[in-house]
């Protein structure tokens, strides 16, 4: 029986602050975050991420970010393409629709760390997850809560991915 | 691991041995796996030596789906029908996801590397034919069954392929050229239908009610609709990247736009563009970003001239409808004079809704900047959820282009300016807040150092020390006392102010003939800008004298006491002398002089 084909599945990390929140931090916050983490996974050539337009795909640093500030190796998958797609399809219209999402609670990396799981069984990076709770466990961002729980974040240059219209 | 949701019932197991308990944990031939499908999390047990094939007739059953529609992924495998769960590594509390497919063939992401073309067509293209064949379903006429039989059957396979082809204009092309689209589109009463029932078209009239009478005017719907028909004309259109004489070249031909028809003449001339626009969009692919905003920013030739068509399609994927959104945009950076009356600073009023509101323009403004590729803190097109108080703010379009103009202009040098405008947005709501980061950012030593841009070397636990005492109201009524005596030191005798210069720099105002900080004077730009219609005739602060070219009253943080003169008059007059006491009774009132007597009364008796 011959090898399954084995796709890679990278993590690219960008830094949506571009370095601010690396110098801002301590004295806003009270504490060092490195970065204000915008995550997507890029597998069969393609990047896929979630913002508040839903589940969006562009060619792999073809947001307006740019190219990622890191790369992280996942892993491999054997999931082919069109299953992937179709994984997101229903992923799309379940738990990640546009209007689901959640600066803390249900933002882009919440999606791409349920995407590494099923592509590879692993999570993503734990420094990209605990950001907001991060955040959130200082009196500054406590105060700014209200003000951030309403921010949805959209790199623009990607297209949606969904089923067509008119199919089950 | 996922915890276990919900439990579903016992499968029947004929091929488990005989035996086996219930709930399968004691047995050590029968694991519980936990399958999940994207949304949901079930806990099966099943035998460890069961075959994938068995398993999957198990799920079908449970998900009611045909067995070749399900595909069971674990640690990133694809579990074949022969495999057997335990030879694949499936322990107990494992995960296995389940995809379940569509019953329509294989697809592929339209706009995958082969593709060269546009990344919005493709978008565009599957909401068209998505809107098409919305409409047919929903058109209900008699003629027009059999064709949108004709619609779908042609569209399955294209959408069941999605072809590099798909994207081309020659597909659309064809798409217009089939007979029943052509009948649709000569049907009036059918277009008008489809054109009034969108909701994107509902939600536009909406905002904007004065577009109506365009829809109602069959004559406007008539020639839009022959534009539609030719596609030469409409890529005429398209290439209206092009510096505006390209745009009034177009204009001036096209007698139905008459504007003189049009109440509000110029002003609906963006909204007519909109309007066609979005008739546009619903039927062709190639329209991208770029003539929306070139239609409406008109002058402004900074933006058409940059090329990356990427940051305005994104104002179509924003949530709230294009319309709203560009006239958000044109509206302008950080003026956005609808919003503000709904504004009110220092008053408690709803926080969060101001807050929200305010980021809005702020957002809207970077996703406009974007073009020049400034990089920005979360202002790749943060946008916010819009608040009902939005709806009916309907902005004249022409004359805030040219603000839009000279914004664009000083775009350039504000580059950590989108991130200091969003916070002092903010920080105009959050006045506590504002004068901790006041005091924070003008403490002298800090401020060499924050003006060096290395990160200050504070203790934590010193920082929360600070911001505790901060957080102190008096402490911010305290900085108000001390920034309204300056002001009237800076007004009265004017002869002192180079005395008092460097306790106004400590407050954080530039005098203009010293502004050699440019990352503070973004702040102020920004912060005045935010018009309040009751403060207009006040005397302005020190800041609005060394701030001569923003034109409108700028207060960074407004004294309570002038803001109260009346009231104090009042109290004075009513025999209660003690001015701080009556300061503080109003400003806890909000202004309110009858509930500030009896406060007031209520504290001397007490």
């Amino acid at each position: 029986m011959e090898p399954p084909n084995l796709y890679p599945v990278k993590l690219y990390v960008y830094d949506l602050s571009k370095g601010l929140a690396r110098r801002l931090s301590p004295i806003m916050l009270g504490k060092q975050l490195e970065g204000i983490w915008h995550t997507s996974i890029v597998v069969h050539k393609d990047e896929f991420f979630f913002g508040s337009g839903g589940i969006s795909s562009c060619s792999p640093g073809g947001t307006l970010l740019g190219p990622p500030d890191t790369v992280v190796d996942v892993g491999n998958t054997e999931v082919t393409e069109e299953i992937f797609l179709e994984y997101l399809s229903s992923l799309g219209e379940s738990l990640f629709r546009g209007e689901a999402y959640n600066l803390f609670e249900h933002n882009c990396n919440t999606f791409s760390n349920e995407v590494a799981q099923f592509l590879t069984g692993r999570k993503i990076p734990s420094y990209i997850t605990d950001l907001p709770s991060e955040v959130l466990s200082t009196p500054f961002g406590q105060a700014l809560r209200p003000f951030l729980d309403s921010i949805q974040i959209q790199p623009p240059g990607g297209n949606s991915v969904g089923r067509p219209n008119g199919q089950s | 691991m996922p915890q276990i949701i919900s439990r579903t019932p016992r499968m029947p197991q004929s091929r488990c041995p005989a035996g086996v308990p219930a709930d399968g944990n004691s047995s050590p031939s029968v694991i519980r796996v936990i399958v999940k499908t994207p949304g949901h999390l079930n806990s099966f047990p099943v035998a460890g030596d069961t075959s994938v094939r068995q398993f999957k007739e198990n799920l079908s059953a449970h998900f009611q789906c045909q067995m070749d529609q399900l595909v069971l992924v674990s640690m990133g495998c694809l579990l074949k029908d022969h495999d057997i769960l335990s030879h694949r590594g499936i322990k107990d509390g494992q995960t296995i996801h389940v995809v379940i497919k569509s019953k329509y063939g294989s697809r592929s992401l339209a706009h995958s590397f082969q593709n060269l073309s546009m990344n919005n067509p493709c978008h565009q293209d599957r909401s068209t034919k998505g809107n098409s064949s919305r409409v047919c379903q929903s058109a209900g006429m008699g003629q027009t069954k059999e064709e949108s039989s004709l619609l779908m059957g042609s569209d399955a396979p294209n959408v069941g392929t999605q072809s590099p082809e798909v994207d081309s204009p020659e597909h659309t092309a064809q798409m217009l050229e089939n007979l029943c689209v052509q009948r649709m589109l000569s049907n009036i009463d059918f277009m008008r239908q489809l054109i009034s029932e969108h909701p994107d078209m509902q939600e536009l009239l909406q905002q904007n009610p004065e577009i109506s009478h365009l829809i109602d005017n069959s004559e406007i719907l008539c020639h839009t609709l022959e534009l539609a028909r030719h596609l030469a004309v409409i890529q005429e259109i398209m290439q209206i990247n092009q510096p505006a004489q390209n745009l009034e070249h177009l204009l001036n031909p096209q007698p139905y736009l008459g504007l003189e028809t049009i109440p509000n003449g110029n002003n609906a001339l963006g909204q007519t563009y909109d309007f066609n626009d979005q008739m546009l969009n619903g039927m062709h692919d190639l329209l991208g970003g770029n003539s929306f905003t070139t239609l409406l920013a008109g002058q402004v030739v900074e933006q058409v001239q940059t090329p990356s068509p990427f940051p305005l399609p994104s104002e179509e994927q924003l949530v709230c409808p294009p319309a709203r959104d560009i006239y958000a945009n044109s509206c302008g950076l950080s003026s956005i004079t609808p919003t503000n009356p709904t504004l009110s600073i220092a008053h408690d009023a709803s926080r969060e809704n101001p807050a929200s509101v305010t980021t809005e323009g702020q957002s809207h403004v970077c996703a406009i900047q974007q073009p020049a590729g400034i990089p920005t803190l979360l202002s790749t097109v943060v946008t916010q959820e819009l608040q009902e108080d939005d709806k009916g703010t309907a902005i004249p379009v022409g004359s805030s282009d040219q603000g839009l103009e000279r914004d664009l202009q000083q775009s350039g040098e504000q580059t950590s300016s989108q991130l200091t405008g969003g916070m002092v947005q903010l920080l105009r709501n959050y006045p506590y807040m504002a004068a901790q980061m006041l005091l924070l950012m003008n403490m002298p030593q800090q401020n060499e150092q924050w003006r060096q841009q290395t990160p200050t070397s504070l203790q934590s636990s010193q920082l929360s020390e600070l911001l505790l005492a901060l957080a102190n109201p008096k402490t911010s009524q305290a900085i108000l006392q001390i920034e309204h005596g300056l002001q009237l030191l800076a007004t009265e005798f004017p002869i002192l102010l180079p005395c008092i210069e460097p306790y106004l720099l400590g407050l954080g105002w530039f005098p203009p003939s010293s502004c050699s900080y440019p990352d503070a004077v973004p702040w102020t730009l920004n912060v005045s800008d935010m018009t309040e219609p009751e403060c207009g005739p006040q005397s302005g602060t020190v800041l609005q004298k060394s701030q001569p070219q923003s034109g409108d009253p700028s207060y960074f943080l407004q004294s309570p006491e002038v803001h109260f003169h009346k009231q104090m008059e009042h109290l004075q007059a009513l025999g209660f002398v003690n001015d701080d006491a009556n300061l503080q009774a109003l400003i806890a009132t909000d202004g309110d002089t009858n509930a500030a007597v009896h406060k007031l009364k209520r504290s001397q008796e007490s």
